[in-house]
């Protein structure tokens, strides 16, 4: 029983997958995109209701037949406002998540509500993910994060998502599925003891080994918005003189290399575990570039937050099928 | 005892409280037809559920609930012999929504409790009549939903208020629906399958199947109303309403009753005089007969049947409010002989019973050997000799008729009719009791006439040879003026006297209220397929049948649900803008209209700018709009808002309506 619906549910996103085409977001929803069924409740509400009916007409009582069309029609207005509490909504999502495996993917759905009625209880479902539900009051909006949990490394794509509703008294079940491809690529996680390869040179010429190239003092150069402010010449600057960064020897400019040829011996999730390991080293600690070269892919050196997710999410991207 | 553990779908104990609340409102409906042992369980399951709520445990463990449940059950079916039929029915509900909050645990027991209020709300209306008793069950409904939308309502939970103003809004916007199915939804003649009509006992009223002397009195005191009637036509004159009910034949000298009368068909009448046509609605009165005026020729009720002596009956007791059209001839002949049986039956006495008063109407007979001479002789006796008619005779022992006739002389409209049959049939003229109603009080603010437990009343039929049964009231020999009018009016002196008799706005107001009552009967109560058919014939729509029925109910649904839609979306789009944001809206979608469609990322100025360069015709107009709105919009009004500013926004939105932007010329 539960195959057959769960087979069911796959025709019907199939269907709709291929009825709505891809979505561009922000994504208003459109009331042909609604679906909606009673829920288990529904039905044995429905069925009281027939039987209501039925009572009424076989006892010819007409309060009784009054009374129950009017709950009848009660569970008509409720399916209205059920179907209502979707319509019109617009939702947007950051498409693309990074994550360390054994952690959580967070999408963080944005909510907008123009409409002049609230929408309570709208549920944002990302399959494997458990649904997070948010009310949203009229004329405002509200941000829905959707915790995915991240098991292995890899990246994981869903050509959809799913908001749905069971508002106002659970007897309805509207849904509406959102063709928009989400990407959680999950980074290793960070793991292995091996020092960075410009650590472990430095060490193999005898180099103390908390040198981290602080020392080699090479001389200054003028500020510029986004240098390191660990690096400003205070002194300088408390001299009167204008803002400096001290630079270090030449050893510091040169770029980190994180090769995969450089852990022989190890294997493959090991392998991207320390280089995942090493990005975060390289880009909490010292300031100088560093790029990543795993067999298919070579990444020059850079810094930053936008270099880290791509290095990461190529460690991510290692082993999997290319996408479309 | 094990302590709740919260988790998103357990219930909370206010949840539990406002859930409680409803069950009691809805049991409190039914509260004189459930066993009492049974509220009691209800009640101290609810009691002790809410108890171990309030202090934070869970519900109690399924041994102890499935002891109550066993037990409760037996007791039930041990009352009611069975679970089929409304009161068993409707106790076993009340049973399980008691048990089920006993075991209350997360939401969906209590959803379930709310469908088995549901259910008990609608089993009490069934055999209701009550208008209150729909609005009360109503409010109930509408707190159980109210309750149930703080239930499914993730939290926080909305206000007691929002809920309930929410939950009532719904119901307003169900009811057009509900009133087309309601109207429209196809009724059938008679309940579709039996139900056992047991375990309700409801005291019988009116009058019964046997009448002694002094059973009639009691009824002339009360106020109850027996009857109402509406005449269609014509109204007959006050003394041929006589409203027949039981006919009694079986005398044993003190007390008249109806012991089975054979169910052969009556004999047919030759009418003599106009006919009548009226409505009767009659209170419930626990019995099979219908009260028809004398005599009922035709009537709309399928399964009634006239008896051998002319009573309209019906299968089952009358135990609801109903209706029926029926046609009557106040003037009849027979046109066929008295049975032999039904003249064996109509002449016999009880042996040895009343031995006076056989010997005076044997002196009688043989002054008065015609028959009629007979019946003058007899209605005389009453006339001339001291024959007091009073609502407080006299007790009279085993031959009431003797001690009547010969002692005290005192009697009531029974004591007369009782006396005036054995007379008749003393000298083998065929004589019967018929007992019903006389006459009624008029209603002049609805056109109707109420007929009163006061109005009962009885008489003799007789059979003459060659003209049939007639109709004799011997009462009217002692007083004629006195029922020329109600009984009522006849009380003696000493006889209590309603209060508000004298006091005539009272009694405008009596009748007010009870014209307002018999509105709702006839058009609420009692509204069945021919008043569908009436209210189908006011929409132009001629000989109804199941299919035009059919078809005015599903135009009449998609009537209701376009209006529930335009009413849902309306309310989402209501308030959504402040004027002018509506009124800009419709300019811009004029604009679109005629294919220049505001881009997503263009102020106004810059819109009515790029307008003006496309659109060289249109650019006078438009680019003063749109600065005009974008002047309302981010001037100095926004700030405070004068009375000024919203004439002025009323001034553009009235500029924009009359804006008729036209396509461009190819």
């Amino acid at each position: 029983m539960a195959t057959l619906r769960q087979a069911a549910r796959n025709r019907l996103r199939a269907w709709a997958a291929r009825r709505h085409g891809i979505d561009t977001l922000p994504l208003r929803i459109h009331r042909r995109r609604i679906y909606i069924v009673p829920t288990r409740f529904g039905l044995l509400l429905g069925a009281l209701l027939f039987a209501m009916v039925i009572g009424g007409l076989n006892y010819s009582s007409n309060l009784g037949l009054a009374f129950a069309f009017l709950m009848v029609s009660l569970v008509l207005v409720a399916m209205h406002h059920c179907h209502r509490n979707l319509l019109g909504l617009s939702v947007d999502v950051n498409l693309e998540v990074d994550a360390f495996a054994r952690t959580e993917a967070l999408f963080h759905f944005m909510l907008r509500n123009e409409s002049a009625v609230d929408r309570c209880d709208v549920e944002v479902c990302v399959p494997t993910a458990q649904p997070a539900i948010k009310s949203v009051v009229t004329g405002s909006y509200e941000q829905v994060a959707v915790a995915v949990p991240a098991e292995r490394r890899g990246v994981t794509r869903w050509s959809q998502f799913e908001l749905r509703t069971r508002y106002p008294f659970g007897w309805f079940h509207a849904w509406t599925y959102v063709q928009a491809p989400l990407t959680a690529f999950v980074a290793p996680t960070p793991a292995g003891n091996r020092p960075l390869p410009s650590v472990a040179a430095a060490s193999g010429k005898a180099m103390p080994s908390q040198g981290r190239g602080d020392e080699d003092f090479a001389g200054l150069r003028s500020y510029a918005p986004g240098m390191p402010l660990k690096h400003m010449a205070w002194k300088v600057l408390a001299r009167g003189g204008e803002a400096a960064v001290r630079i270090y020897s030449d050893r510091g400019a040169q770029p980190e290399w994180l090769e995969w040829a450089a852990l022989e011996g190890l294997e493959t999730e090991a392998r991207l575990s320390q280089l995942c390991r090493w990005i975060l080293e390289c880009e909490a600690g010292y300031p100088r570039p560093y790029g990543l070269k795993i067999p298919g892919i070579d990444i020059m050196p850079g810094r930053g937050p936008l270099h880290r997710s791509r290095c990461l999410r190529a460690l991510a991207a290692h082993g999997e099928p290319m996408t479309p | 005892m094990k302590l709740a553990t919260p988790s998103a779908t357990s219930t909370t104990y206010s949840q539990l409280q406002w859930i409680s609340l409803c069950l009691g409102l809805a049991l409190a409906a039914q509260v004189t037809t459930l066993p009492l042992w049974l509220l009691v369980v209800v009640c101290v399951a609810v009691a002790i559920r809410l108890g171990l709520a309030a202090r934070g445990y869970a519900a109690p463990s399924r041994a102890i609930r499935l002891v109550i449940s066993a037990v409760s059950i037996a007791m039930l079916l041990v009352q009611f012999h069975t679970f089929n039929g409304l009161p068993a029915g409707s106790a076993l509900l009340s049973l399980m929504a008691g048990l089920k909050l006993l075991e209350t645990q997360s939401r969906r027991d209590v959803y379930v409790v709310a469908l088995i209020i549901y259910f008990l709300s609608l089993a009490s209306l069934l055999e209701s009549t009550s208008f209150w008793l729909l609005i009360y069950l109503l409010a109930v409904s509408w707190l159980t939903t109210a309750t149930l939308l703080k239930l499914t309502h993730s939290a926080p939970p909305p206000g007691w208020g929002p809920s309930a103003r929410y939950a009532g809004r719904l119901f307003a916007h169900a009811v057009p629906l509900a009133l087309v199915l309601w109207l429209f939804f196809p009724r059938f003649q008679g309940p579709l399958w039996q139900m056992p009509a047991q375990g309700r006992h409801t005291a019988e009223s009116g009058l019964s199947d046997s009448m002694s002397p002094g059973d009639i009195t009691e009824l002339a005191l009360s106020d109850e109303i027996a009857f109402r009637v509406r005449f269609t036509a014509t109204t007959p004159p006050p003394h041929e309403r006589y409203w027949r009910g039981p006919v009694l034949h079986d005398f044993d000298g003190h007390t008249w009753r109806r012991e089975a009368v054979g169910s052969f068909a009556p004999a047919a009448l030759t009418p003599a005089g106009g006919a009548y046509r009226y409505v009767v609605s009659l209170e419930p009165h626990q019995h099979n007969w219908i009260f028809a005026l004398d005599w009922p020729e035709r009537w709309d009720l399928a399964d009634a049947r006239l008896t051998s002596d002319y009573m309209l009956v019906q299968p089952r007791a009358i135990t609801r409010p109903i209706e029926v059209s029926a046609t009557s001839y106040t003037q009849v002949q027979a046109s066929q002989p008295l049975g032999a049986t039904m003249r064996r039956r109509d002449t016999l006495l009880p042996p040895g019973r009343n031995v006076r008063t056989l010997e005076l109407s044997h002196r009688l007979r043989d002054e008065h050997p015609d028959d009629m001479g007979y019946v003058r002789a007899v209605l005389d006796l009453f006339r001339q000799q001291p024959f007091y008619y009073t609502l407080k005779p006299p007790a009279l022992a085993d031959d009431s008729v003797d001690e009547f006739l010969f002692i005290t002389r005192h009697g009531f409209c029974g004591h007369y009719a009782s006396a005036f049959a054995t007379l008749m049939r003393a000298a083998g003229i065929p004589a019967r009791v018929v007992t019903g109603y006389y006459g009624g009080a008029f209603n002049r603010f609805a056109d109707y006439w109420i007929v009163r437990q006061s109005n009962a009343h009885a008489w003799d039929e007789i059979w003459i040879e060659g003209r049939g049964w007639l109709r004799i009231d011997p009462t009217t020999a002692i007083a004629p003026e006195r029922v020329e009018r109600d009984l009522k009016d006849a009380v003696q002196s000493g006889e209590p006297v309603r209060w508000s008799e004298g006091i005539p706005w009272i009694t405008d107001m009596r009748l007010r209220v009870d014209a307002l009552r018999q509105l709702w009967r006839e058009r609420i109560l009692f509204y069945d397929q021919s008043s569908q058919n009436d209210l189908l014939a006011l929409l132009h729509i001629p000989e109804p049948d199941g299919q035009k029925v059919a078809m005015v109910l599903a135009f009449g649904l998609v009537l209701a649900l376009a209006w529930l839609t335009w009413q849902v979306r309306r309310e989402q789009r209501r308030e959504s803008k402040d004027p002018l944001a509506r009124a800009y809206d419709r300019l811009c979608s004029k604009l679109a209209a005629v294919g220049l469609p505001r881009k997503a990322y263009e102020g106004a100025e810059s819109f009515g700018a790029r307008i003006a360069r496309e659109r060289p015709d249109l650019a006078r107009e438009v680019s003063a709009l749109c600065r005009r709105y974008s002047r309302l919009r981010y001037g100095e009004s926004l700030h405070h808002r004068s009375k000024r500013a919203s004439v002025a926004e009323m001034a553009f939105a009235a500029r924009v309506r009359t804006f008729r932007p036209r396509r461009a010329a190819l």
